[in-house]
């Protein structure tokens, strides 16, 4: 045991002593949910629409005042013919155009008259995002003016609408518990891999290999120094989650703390395969980037869903341990359900065989 | 000149001696490209609804398959009760849960109409804002037909202001198309900024770059002879995606190739800026890599890659001027996409240039004192 622990002091050390590693460890995580956290966002927030009013009456203004009463929609530029939409869609200086043609209030006095809505569609979520807050604008402009005796469809049948596990529909709520996990594997799996192989290069490792402590002893006294910083950079991006994105915890600390635990066991058993099967920091790094990091960025469903993906991708997606960590601490989060017996099994599972895998590998090179 | 071909001539017989950077020049890419692409969807596709249904009427019945057979829905379970959709919906099973009650179809009669309640998983807030939009539209399909059944005189029931919309440059509202593109400047940034990096540290690290100094080139020989392969490999690699983009991802391309090809030569010299600038400030190939790794992961997110510029706060949309890959991709998609000339992209140009002045002088600045 206090072999183990000097060995861990001495990493420590390392870590301590490279300020650059350390800025990495520590700032990289509170700088991502602050700009993560916020940046995220699909609402709408004064996107720029142009307008084409050909008729210039009363009901075309009150049309444009309501379309743009919320907020969410600014009139940018007020076009004199239908020619520079496209220009304007290329330079990007406005996402939508509305048409108002010549005749609309008085066509509207005799029960309908259209209006077109051109969309750079360029850019698809932020289109149909555009093109279904314009419909909306539109229907409630056409409640307020119920024809005497009329019947709409809207008034037949309606929805009650609730959304669950996050009302607000607020971005960081789905995004933060997400950071944790890319932070975990992007730290623990990234310096863990370097910290060995860094000692490998520098031939420092069979120092440390005559000294009296087997292969174990050394695996387990190395990890600790980058289990303590997962377990930091854990609790940062948490605390920083539920006090200032006010993202809520509805289960229970003990179970989130459960999971993670397992979870910061993958990422350093990867860590500890990665610089089993490599020479140099410089590969080491690459491997770390390309098999750990970007898989989790892109395929774990920490911002794109599982379901728009291609079946080959979404095989591949449940390979990977944060798919199955995403699940499990968005449960215990947002929904509230602690008890995730398959996503838990095969969490554990993975823990296992990796720090297994790598301990097996990494006495086959060292003897 | 020829001390400079020579330097090059020197760099491209390093870089294609190290089997493993040939690999991360040109099979990464592709990989990145073609994964990237299918991954990173923004679409709302396959949402799995579960329905209990109180009333079992024929007016029901047609209510549940209308939204089977509405995109993007799908049925995928039938709950017996109410605790068994709670949870399915805890569980994860499915994403949005439409409770029909008892009398729905004779509500679809009443002066007050029918309601049905919809239960959304808000977790994904990216997605459940657009899926509830959609229901509300199956809703509004149903209602239509569900008048016309009854012979109701539609004209009376609808009218008011007619909303025609049109998409112009992607019909079909697919994010890849949007998405390609953008790659396209990715991989171009990584390439060039960690390439150029990482070569003018190892050289450091050897200590080979004191030997380069003691010949008689001059600094600015050397400093060409360091950028010109990566600027060379970059274009290659430029040509390679677009081929992929319009052969296999199907994009237009109708814009200005000249454009296109004038503006990531204004990035490229950002980008390459920026490789020297970390190699300036690093003293290991792995410092050099995680200073422009560190530059990628905000300067991805920041460029509107996947996140619209306009949806972010005002203080992130300032920072995002600072981006040069936010302009890259703004000129990259415009020519790809929406056929754009010389004269959408003066702004977006006049940013890179005044950007690639800027980064690039910098590290030259930086460089030869470093040198001297």
């Amino acid at each position: 045991m206090n072999r183990i622990l000097a060995i861990a002091r001495k990493e420590l050390l390392h870590v301590l002593r490279d300020p650059r590693s350390l800025m990495v460890a520590l700032v990289m995580p509170l700088a991502m949910i602050l700009l993560y956290g916020r940046a995220i966002d699909m609402e709408l927030r004064e996107l720029p629409i142009a307008v084409l009013d050909l008729d210039c009456s009363a009901e075309a203004r009150r049309l444009v005042e309501g379309i743009s009463a919320g907020g969410f929609i600014v009139v940018a530029e007020r076009l004199a013919d239908r020619s520079r939409v496209e220009p304007g869609f290329r330079s990007g200086r406005f996402r939508a155009a509305l048409v108002i043609p010549a005749g609309f209030g008085a066509d509207l006095a005799g029960g309908s008259s259209p209006v077109q809505l051109l969309v750079d569609g360029a850019d698809a979520a932020t289109a149909a995002t555009v093109a279904a807050y314009m419909e909306r604008a539109v229907s409630q402009a056409n409640r307020r003016m119920v024809p005497a005796g009329g019947r709409r469809t809207a008034a037949l049948l309606d929805a009650e609408l609730r959304v669950w596990f996050n009302p607000q529909l607020e971005s960081a709520h789905f995004i933060v518990p997400g950071l944790v996990a890319i932070v975990l594997v992007m730290i623990c799996a990234l310096l863990t891999s370097i910290a060995v192989v860094r000692e490998k290069e520098t031939g420092t490792l069979e120092q440390i290999l005559t000294a009296p402590v087997n292969s174990w002893q050394l695996i387990l006294g190395k990890i600790q120094p980058y289990l303590l910083i997962g377990a930091v950079d854990t609790a940062l991006i948490l605390a920083a989650g539920v006090l200032f994105f006010d993202v809520p915890m509805r289960g229970s600390w003990l179970a989130l703390t459960g999971y993670t635990f397992i979870y910061l066991l993958i990422a350093l058993g990867l860590g500890l395969l990665i610089s089993a099967v490599t020479r140099t920091q410089q590969v080491a790094m690459f491997i770390a980037l390309t098999v750990t990091l970007l898989p989790t960025l892109l395929l774990s469903g920490f911002i794109f869903a599982h379901a728009g993906m291609p079946w080959p991708l979404r095989a591949l997606a449940q390979a990977i341990p944060a798919t199955w960590y995403l699940r499990t601490i968005r449960g215990v989060m947002l929904v509230g359900e602690n008890w995730h017996p398959l996503e838990g099994a095969v969490l554990l599972a993975m823990a296992l065989g990796t720090i297994a895998l790598a301990a097996a590998l990494f006495k086959e090179r060292l003897e | 000149m020829v001390p400079v071909l020579r330097l090059v001539q020197k760099e491209f017989r390093q870089i294609f001696r190290d089997r493993m950077m040939v690999r991360m020049i040109f099979l990464m890419p592709l990989i990145q490209l073609l994964v990237l692409s299918y991954a990173a969807n923004l679409d709302l596709e396959r949402v799995r609804i579960g329905v209990l249904d109180y009333d079992h009427s024929p007016a029901s019945r047609r209510l549940v398959e209308a939204f089977h057979a509405a995109e993007p829905f799908e049925t995928a379970a039938h709950a017996s009760g109410e605790e068994g959709l709670e949870r399915l919906l805890v569980r994860g099973r499915i994403d949005l849960a439409l409770r029909i009650p008892r009398g729905y179809q004779r509500d679809l009669q009443a002066p007050c109409g029918a309601v049905v309640a919809l239960t959304v998983d808000g977790q994904n807030s990216m997605l459940a804002g657009q899926a509830a939009g959609h229901a509300r539209g199956v809703l509004q399909r149903v209602a239509r037909r569900e008048a016309r059944l009854r012979g109701w005189d539609l004209a009376a029931v609808d009218g008011g202001i007619e909303l025609v919309t049109r998409f112009f440059y992607n019909p079909e509202l697919k994010s890849r198309r949007n998405i390609v593109p953008g790659i396209v400047v990715l991989l171009l940034t990584v390439l060039s900024a960690m390439l150029t990096s990482m070569a003018v540290v190892r050289e450091k690290e050897l200590g080979t770059l004191e030997q380069l100094m003691v010949t008689p080139l001059s600094a600015r020989q050397i400093l060409a002879g360091k950028t010109l392969p990566f600027a060379a490999l970059a274009f290659g690699e430029l040509a390679f995606a677009t081929v992929v983009a319009v052969l296999w991802f199907r994009l237009p391309l109708t814009g200005s190739i000249g454009l296109l090809a004038s503006g990531m030569l204004l990035y490229l010299l950002v980008t390459l800026g920026i490789g020297l600038l970390a190699s300036t400030v690093s003293r290991t190939q792995q410092q050099a890599m995680f200073t422009v790794w560190f530059f990628l992961v905000f300067g991805i997110l920041l460029s509107g890659f996947f996140v619209p510029v306009e949806n972010m706060p005002d203080w992130l949309r300032w920072l995002t001027r600072l981006n040069p890959m936010r302009y890259s991709m703004e000129i990259v998609r415009a020519v790809f996409l929406k056929g754009a000339g010389f004269a959408d992209a003066i702004t977006q140009l006049e940013a890179l240039l005044v950007l690639g002045v800027g980064v690039f002088g910098l590290a030259v600045l930086r460089f030869r004192k470093r040198m001297t």
